[in-house]
């Protein structure tokens, strides 16, 4: 079935798929809140396509983004053959207590057409912050690891991945 | 693209009471990029998953926003503190309303 592409964005099969998505919120409880509802992946509901500052902008605002190099240990390959596939590890030194710990990890490509690889929202029952992805890298590029404290405070690491092979088409 | 949903999860072998165990789980799905044609973005539902959530003995510990820019059969890696013997549960929901779950049984040795 060829689709026109169409202004109004509700055809029969996104109505269907809202549907079907209300009624998975429906079973899966109190655990999941409204915000679990998994988001279409049309256009409009994805990432948008922007420049790593207009990223940082919109995720952060203004807020001004300490060097955490010191504090965050970014374990990712210096060469990635292979954009599709790049291991990556983030760990954050924290004490993950109640009163002190690591709220969010954000992951960023800066030269993805959508640079925010993942969003982590951790808890102090993880022990550790330490959290880890495959990610997709469109081309040789900065990845960083942005760590948002309990209190607020934005920590940043950076480091330059050279890729052979992009593995990123959006 | 039978295996879609298929959750692999490995916890070390022994686990003492109060350990921070390393959990590594892996699911089987596509995780499709945009399409381009012309150069221009294809306006379509792309089937990716875009949430996961990890929980034990119904707590939940872990959460995370996945884009497209994760790879293909994503793979992620995560620490937990094992204080009570129990089930960890990870789940991933995608664009098309699928939701894949993977069950371990931490026990204690």
């Amino acid at each position: 079935m060829e689709r026109t592409p169409s202004t109004s964005h509700i055809t029969r099969r996104t109505l269907l798929r809202a549907l079907a998505v209300v009624g998975l919120a429906g079973v899966s409880g109190p655990l999941l809140g409204p915000d679990a509802v998994p988001a279409q992946g049309t256009l409009g509901a994805l990432q948008p396509e922007e420049k790593v500052e207009a990223t940082m902008k919109r995720l952060f605002g203004g807020r001004p983004i300490k060097d955490g190099s010191s504090a965050i240990k970014l374990d990712i390959p210096l060469i990635a053959e292979n954009g599709a596939v790049v291991p990556v590890t983030v760990e954050v030194q924290s004490p993950m207590t109640p009163a002190n710990y690591v709220k969010h990890i954000y992951i960023i490509s800066d030269k993805n057409r959508r640079p925010m690889n993942a969003k982590f929202t951790l808890t102090p029952a993880m022990g550790t912050a330490l959290v880890g992805a495959n990610v997709r890298l469109g081309e040789t590029t900065d990845v960083r690891a942005v760590a948002e404290l309990s209190d607020g405070t934005l920590l940043m690491a950076k480091r330059e991945v050279k890729v052979t092979v992009g593995g990123c088409g959006g | 693209m039978a295996e879609i949903g298929k959750v692999r999860i490995r916890v070390p072998s022994s686990i003492k009471q109060g350990d921070v165990v390393r959990v590594r789980a892996l699911v089987i799905h596509p995780m499709e990029i945009v399409q381009r044609r012309d150069g221009k973005p294809v306006d379509k539902n792309y089937h990716f998953i875009n949430k996961v959530v990890v929980t034990y003995n119904g707590r939940e510990i872990l959460a995370a926003e996945t884009t497209q820019s994760v790879s293909e059969n994503p793979f992620f890696a995560f620490t937990f503190r094992a204080t009570e013997p129990g089930t960890l549960k990870i789940a991933f929901l995608d664009t098309h309303g699928g939701k894949y779950e993977g069950t371990v049984d931490i026990k204690f040795s």
